[in-house]
């Protein structure tokens, strides 16, 4: 397994050099793949998965329920999705990127709370009983025509059912303890794991970034303060934290995310502060002090994009572990209460006295694929980044 | 290095000062909060009587104070050294030695300590039993791979250690559970507990009704482990991976007949997985393993030949019984620690591998095994020791979903049900001792790094 690597080429960043490098690794590409795959699922699960048609004609006249019932998220994911891409077809900078998604997140977040409003209380049993009165001229589904809260008390059996076990063959991935489909559960659920995955990874980077640069570029009392900081939140377990934290505070996803964030930083934390006490050092940050540039300048433009290769690797972890770690919570019963999540499904599979085996196999088998995902490209990253590496394997 | 230790231990008092403090805010942070009134919520009592229940609550555990006054409280109970309180929760006096309460627990009434005694070992007991298990697998493996770099086995256990890091602790548990306990598949093992209620009553060692069965037992399992390692050492590869895919096939078979009720997917499945698992076995270059694992395998088919046959009066006795509860939990909290510290000693190994003074053994002439063991290896060591001080709190981590899972009334199923019913006392105790734990481990850790390495010292 000797790779050579490609000679640096003038005008090429240091970035895009490891982002070829990555890509070249087979593991990488898959978890890549795998990711993208969650992205498209997560953007577009409405239309993916719902009971509202997309499409019905009702004499004679059009209409699209599935338009209708879509919530102020969807709008802003939706947006945000497309101007994500039409800035990636358009080799935007980073910085561009960033500045572009943001102000859409903002403009399409408020715009969308303001207008969109979806009605508040969602009828499915509706359209499965006037297409069997014949009502509708035609009608067109979503390719799994099933709503996450889709409990089909209409049905004649609800509760649980093993995939494709019933003559009709319409639940690919069973149905769960309330009767709802598994699979537009999954669905849906790919959001709260991509939704938690980086945004309690951003937040405990931005906190692990802080402290840890602080406690690098002052050391002396800063530093032995913040280490014991530090300190105190690795020796209680995470999880522990998590749980009470979880137990004694109201569940909500954006909580969720807040919470995880807060009790992962100190990893980050440590490796800011090993990495700046050592730049702090080097001769272009004593020139940057030397020229009187202000405090912000020197950590964050001159330093940190010096130290941040081995950061990025453990984030990508740190994604994983956070994805694992609202599973754990939604597993033992503190999770969200009413909202689909991979954790609670796979709880489902041995809490009655049966054992439900889809109910293990697809919502595990998708935290699984998941978490192993995020490891194989931040293997991928590491193996790029690690200078070390690269010696030996030359 | 005495004064280090000392001032490492002062160190660990603001930290787990700090731990307590965490918690507690959080607690009192939390709408609603632990007041006297959250406590008898829910109670269908009449309002006089809820009236008292309150100052009861509020006398017992001070919940009518400020929360700083609370957590100062619960602090000077805890600690060795503090003021002492008569009936009326006045000042009386100060003590060195007044010794330390953790208090009394909201929902199960009766003192902390106690309940800690009970369950600490259990979970103990769970750790005490992977961590050896995790450190042999992986050495093993590791070195390997190490030596082996860039061959098949390299890649392929890399590949097969990321993959059982990323599986979660409690998909694992669930499908082990699923699988192998409840009785819609093979009920092999006991769905939960440590151990049956009947085997409280048996004796301490298995025990069988007549010593030709104990012969028979032995002589099969015997005979078993020859055939085994006789298979893996003499036989060529081309027959052993064909015998050994046979095995497979039949096992597999035989597994899909042990199902109740007709699973012709699940057989097929499960036969074809067999055939790639033990003809794998067969087919692997590394001889130690292949001894050692075909080894085990003729001595379980000879041990189960002779259960069979013999059949007679055999009573399990409380060891077994208490083996055969663990083995499912304990093999959820192995394979992960085992995966990723496997990763971590095989990079440990390659990077000493290349160093200098490794090259040289090996140039004046030193053989491999002497170079890779006793030179290379000792010196790889020192990332194994720094590791273990965090995989001790990762076991404790993994040891709360290990038990809600298993039904195994450890420390970890403690702490879930404490924070889930709001028992303050409970998790603030649990939240000392597991933050002490995890302290003592990363001194000891750093102790060891000492005495392994000669270069440190802590002056």
């Amino acid at each position: 397994m000797i790779r050579t690597l490609s000679p640096p080429r003038r005008g090429r960043s240091y970035a895009v050099q490891v982002a070829r490098e990555v890509l070249t690794q087979w593991g990488a590409r898959l978890g890549l793949a795998w990711i993208g795959l969650l992205v498209f699922l997560a953007v577009f699960a409405p239309f993916l998965a719902n009971s509202h048609p997309l499409l019905l004609s009702q004499d004679g006249q059009l209409d699209s329920p599935l338009v209708r019932y879509l919530t102020p998220a969807d709008v802003t994911l939706l947006a945000l999705f497309f101007t994500g891409l039409l800035l990636a077809l358009s080799r935007a900078s980073l910085r561009t990127w960033l500045g572009g998604l943001g102000s859409v997140l903002l403009l399409a977040g408020t715009l969308s709370a303001a207008w969109v409003q979806p009605p508040a209380l969602a009828i499915y049993e509706q359209y499965r009983q006037q297409e069997a009165a014949g009502e509708y001229d035609w009608v067109v589904y979503a390719p799994i025509p099933y709503s996450p809260k889709d409990y089909q008390r209409d049905r004649g059996e609800t509760g649980l059912q093993p995939p494709l076990a019933s003559p009709k063959k319409d639940h690919w991935f069973g149905t769960e303890e309330n009767g709802a489909d598994v699979l537009a559960r999954m669905v849906h659920a790919s959001r709260i794991a991509l939704g938690i995955g980086f945004i309690a990874t951003g937040i405990a980077l931005a906190l692990g970034i802080l402290i840890g640069g602080l406690m690098g570029y002052f050391s002396g009392a800063v530093d032995i303060i913040g280490m014991r900081l530090v300190e105190i939140f690795e020796a209680v377990p995470t999880l522990f934290l998590l749980l009470t934290f979880v137990a004694f505070f109201e569940r909500s996803l954006y909580l969720l995310m807040v919470i995880i964030g807060i009790t992962s930083w100190s990893g980050y934390a440590r490796y800011v502060r090993a990495e700046f006490l050592r730049l702090r050092q080097q001769d272009f940050v004593q020139a940057a002090l030397a020229c009187g540039l202000p405090l912000h300048s020197i950590l964050f433009r001159h330093m940190l994009p010096n130290g941040i290769g081995p950061i990025l690797v453990a984030a990508s972890f740190g994604v994983a572990s956070a994805i694992l770690a609202e599973a754990v919570l939604s597993f033992l019963g503190l999770g969200l209460v009413d909202d689909p999540s991979w954790g609670q499904m796979l709880n489902q599979a041995v809490r009655s006295s049966t054992f439900n085996w889809w109910m293990a196999a697809f919502p595990g088998g998708a935290i699984f694929l998941t978490v192993f995902a995020y490891n194989l490209v931040g293997e991928a990253l590491r193996d790029a980044i690690d200078p070390y590496l690269k010696k030996s394997l030359r | 290095m005495s004064t280090y230790v000392i001032r490492r231990l002062l160190l660990m008092i603001p930290t787990l000062l700090g731990i307590t403090l965490v918690v507690f805010t959080v607690m009192a942070a939390s709408p609603g909060g632990i007041s006297a009134q959250s406590l008898i919520e829910g109670q269908n009592l009449e309002p006089q009587a809820k009236k008292a229940l309150e100052d009861y609550y509020n006398q017992l555990y001070g919940l009518d104070s400020p929360p700083a006054v609370q957590y100062l409280r619960w602090l000077n109970n805890v600690s060795p050294v503090g003021f002492t309180f008569d009936e009326e929760r006045h000042i009386s006096g100060f003590s060195f030695w007044k010794g330390s309460d953790l208090g009394t627990s909201f929902r199960y009434g009766r003192p902390v300590l106690d309940l800690l005694e009970e369950r600490v070992p259990l979970t103990l007991l769970l750790n005490a039993l992977s961590l050896p298990l995790i450190y042999t697998l992986a050495i093993a493996v590791g070195v390997r791979a190490a030596t082996e770099r860039g061959k098949v086995f390299d890649v392929s256990s890399s590949a097969l250690m990321l993959g059982l890091w990323s599986i979660p602790t409690m998909l694992a548990g669930v499908l082990l559970i699923g699988f192998f306990a409840s009785d819609q598949y093979w009920h092999w093992f006991p769905t939960a507990g440590l151990n049956t209620r009947e085997a409280l009553d048996m004796p301490f060692l298995p025990h069988w009704g007549s010593l030709q069965e104990v012969a028979l037992l032995f002589g099969t399992g015997a005979v078993g482990t020859i055939m085994g390692i006789g298979l893996a050492l003499k036989v060529p590869r081309l027959l052993r991976v064909g015998l050994l895919a046979g095995l497979g096939l039949s096992l597999g078979l035989w597994m899909g007949a042990n199902l109740p009720g007709p699973h012709l997917g699940v057989t097929v499945l499960l036969s074809l997985l067999l055939i790639v698992a033990v003809g794998g076995l067969g087919y692997t270059d590394y001889t130690g393993l292949r001894v050692s694992l075909l080894g085990l395998l003729g001595a379980g088919l000879g041990l189960a030949v002779g259960t069979h046959w013999g059949g007679g009066e055999f009573v399990r006795g409380f060891l077994l019984d208490r083996l055969w509860h663990l083995v499912l939990p304990v093999l959820c909290l192995t394979y992960s620690g085992f995966a990723f510290l496997s990763k971590l000693t095989r990079t440990a190994v390659l990077e000493n591998l290349m160093a200098d003074y490794a090259r040289t053994a090996q140039a004046k002439g030193l053989a491999e095994k002497v170079v890779l063991w006793k030179h290379v290896f000792r010196n790889s060591l020192l990332p194994l020791i720094t590791v273990s001080a965090t995989l001790l709190p990762g076991l404790l981590a993994g040891s709360v979903i290990v038990e809600s899972i298993f039904s195994i009334e450890g420390m970890g199923k403690l702490a879930v049900e404490a924070v889930q019913t709001r028992d303050r006392e409970l998790v603030l105790s649990i939240t000392l001792i597991s933050g002490l734990l995890t302290l003592v481990g990363y001194l000891i850790a750093d102790l060891c790094y000492a005495i392994a390495d000669p270069r440190v010292s802590y002056d």
